[in-house]
């Protein structure tokens, strides 16, 4: 099942929050960068001539969800594009225990005439950041600064 | 009175107030807040949190203070100003924000309200043409790595030199637009990229380039506002909001992870994640200094080369030079950083974030034209409702490290705000009240709607009456640019 995301009122007045959630935690990752990349620009006014791949190890989850949406963040400036979307998938190497998340990007530079733009995002904060794991799955608590 | 707070507030006068170090442990100083009652009364429960947990970093002088504009921030609340015994004391990424040297720069015109009217339409479009704003804008100068580690050297100067402005705008900047001890070795790839295509961009949030008008009852003190060429009868001048962008960012998040690390290392302890520290003196601590004056070196560039794109809209509008048009820079100062400076009792690191320098009159810091008045403090309010300018005083450099108020500070989230009004309806309603709006983001326009943000006039009186700044005038916006 995918998972889901929604975005905060109560927290971070001057930036944005959400929480994502999912039952497993390819699914978590999914909702996370969904709420990012929708942070940035509406992905149905994106087309995908962009495409570009990711490979990042990290020891923990969390620190991995961290870096991956900071990742994101960076090739939105760096490459100047915004996203249509990422097809993200996780694996845990046996002997070191690192997580390994490979990620395929597809999104398009950035073209106000053409794109419902919204926020630009500078980062992703520490800031009541937590990956926890529950009964009914995995959830996340987001806080970008923009 | 009802606080969001449980700790003891003392009322130290009508607009001070002070959370005494016996309220939380390990506070080494006591905290203090500037304001009114009412808005003391209506200060989020993280300004109490956040302001005492500065109040316990290791190192800090006096007080850990927050001006009246303050709201929750990451470490250090929004308003937040520190200093630091240089010798003993920390920095902290937390202490500066994220946007580093974000700040504020006033341009004047010689042009009035009735000159620029019917040309408005065609002004905001050339500005809009010419300042990329918005998700991944990317600037008209192109850098190579070479040249854009320049930049982080030199800052507004290296602009003044490709002509991006004029030689006399560098005496009107705080600190000329240069920091010394920039050290491009300590910045990473990351932030370099991020950064490389950015100069002369306004970025999006609460960053905007406003047309304000100068009427004459806006003027509350003739004399200093003639020191800065500022005569009412509807005069237009220019404001940018605007900052280091991406680069400056990638900067504090590079070193907030170094010094997550660092601080077990050196046996400091914060009570909150994002006042991840190090001692100044630490290899960490003087290689993030080293990274954050390039960063603060490259918002300086930034608004110059901005600067420069509106003098050429203004000259392809009005069909007259910069220059005969009367387009001087005001002052250019930061609300964002972290800076060694001297004061009576000596030398300290104060950090400001959310908050402007103030340095009152016979400042040696401030250029000949404005060491008789003191510093001009530039102060945005919402895009509906207007800035005003003020004026450093030398109660400022007594109480508060020559520091002040920066802005309105939002009261409503974002998410809210989006919900309550639509960036279309702005649009026309603001037109209906004559200011005229560009935005790249209607959704992000109606996250600035005014309803978001407190009545400046409110933080601006606070400041006022406690002293430490003097008001001077009110500026009333006819036209925004906004990301």
């Amino acid at each position: 099942m995918p998972g889901s995301f929604r975005f905060l009122d109560d927290i971070a007045l001057a930036d944005m929050a959400f929480d994502a959630e999912g039952e497993s935690l390819p699914a978590l990752f999914d909702a996370a960068t969904r709420a990012l990349i929708e942070s940035l620009a509406d992905p149905v006014t994106i087309a995908e001539p962009w495409q570009h791949t990711v490979d990042m190890e990290e020891q923990d989850i969390e620190t991995l969800l961290f870096e991956w949406l900071g990742r994101l963040v960076y090739l939105k400036d760096a490459q100047g594009v915004v996203f249509h979307r990422a097809t993200v998938s996780l694996n845990q190497n046996d002997a070191r225990r690192a997580w390994h998340l490979h990620a395929e990007l597809t999104g398009a530079p950035v073209d106000p005439a053409t794109q419902d733009l919204r926020s630009d995002v500078k980062g992703v904060t520490k800031h009541l950041y937590a990956v926890t794991q529950g009964e009914n799955g995995w959830k996340a608590r987001v806080v970008l600064d923009v | 009175m009802k606080l969001n707070t449980d700790m003891q507030v003392v009322k130290i006068s009508d607009y001070l107030w002070e959370i005494p170090p016996s309220e939380k442990p390990d506070m080494l100083v006591p905290a203090r807040i500037y304001a009114s009652a009412a808005i003391l009364g209506a200060m989020d429960r993280g300004v109490f949190d956040q302001v005492t947990n500065v109040a316990c970093l290791p190192g800090i002088h006096r007080y850990a203070l927050c001006m009246p504009d303050g709201h929750w921030g990451y470490g250090f609340p929004i308003g937040g100003v520190a200093a630091f015994n240089p010798e003993d004391g920390i920095i902290s990424p937390g202490g500066v924000g994220y946007d580093i040297n974000c700040g504020m720069r006033l341009i004047r015109t010689d042009l009035s309200l009735s000159e620029v009217q019917p040309k408005l339409e065609l002004l905001m479009t050339e500005l809009f043409r010419r300042v990329p704003a918005g998700v991944g804008s990317r600037g008209f100068v192109n850098l190579s790595r070479r040249d854009f580690r320049d930049v982080m050297r030199q800052g507004a100067g290296w602009c003044i030199a490709k002509g991006y402005g004029w030689e006399e705008d560098l005496e009107r900047i705080e600190e000329r637009g240069c920091l010394d001890g920039a050290d491009p070795t300590h910045v990473t790839d990351y932030a370099i990229e991020r950064g490389i295509n950015q100069l002369g961009t306004l970025g999006s949030g609460n960053h905007y380039l406003e047309i304000q008008v100068l009427s004459d009852n806006g003027i509350y003190d003739r004399a200093t506002a003639a020191a800065m060429g500022l005569t009412g009868r509807d005069q237009v001048v220019v404001m940018v909001h605007c900052g280091s962008r991406g680069f400056g960012h990638q900067v504090a998040s590079d070193y907030l992870k170094v010094f997550e690390k660092a601080m077990h290392r050196y046996g400091i302890f914060v009570k909150d994640q994002q006042l991840a520290c190090a001692p100044f003196r630490s290899p960490e601590g003087q290689d993030y200094f080293g990274a954050m004056n390039c960063a603060a070196n490259t918002a300086f560039a930034n608004r110059q080369v901005i600067t420069h794109q509106i003098r050429e809209a203004f000259e392809a509008v009005f069909g007259e030079s910069a220059r005969r048009l009367g387009m001087q820079l005001i002052y250019d100062v930061a609300h964002n950083i972290a800076k060694v400076e001297r004061y009576r009792d000596g030398e300290w690191l104060v950090h400001r974030k959310g908050a402007t320098r103030a340095f009152g009159p016979g400042s040696p810091e401030l250029p000949a034209c404005y060491r008789g008045i003191g510093q001009p403090v530039i102060c945005g309010g919402s895009m509906e409702t207007g800035s005003y300018l003020l004026v450093g005083t030398d109660r400022a450099m007594q109480e508060t490290f020559g520091s002040t108020m920066h802005g309105s500070g939002r009261t409503m989230s974002r998410a809210q705000a989006k919900r309550t009004v639509r960036g279309e309806q702005l649009l026309r309603d603001m037109k209906q009240h004559g200011i005229l709006v560009k935005a790249v983001s209607m959704s992000g326009l109606a996250e600035e709607a005014g309803l978001a943000y407190k009545n400046i006039s409110d933080v601006v009186e606070t400041v006022d009456h406690a002293g430490i700044t003097k008001k001077v005038a009110e500026l009333k916006p006819i036209g925004n640019i906004k990301g």
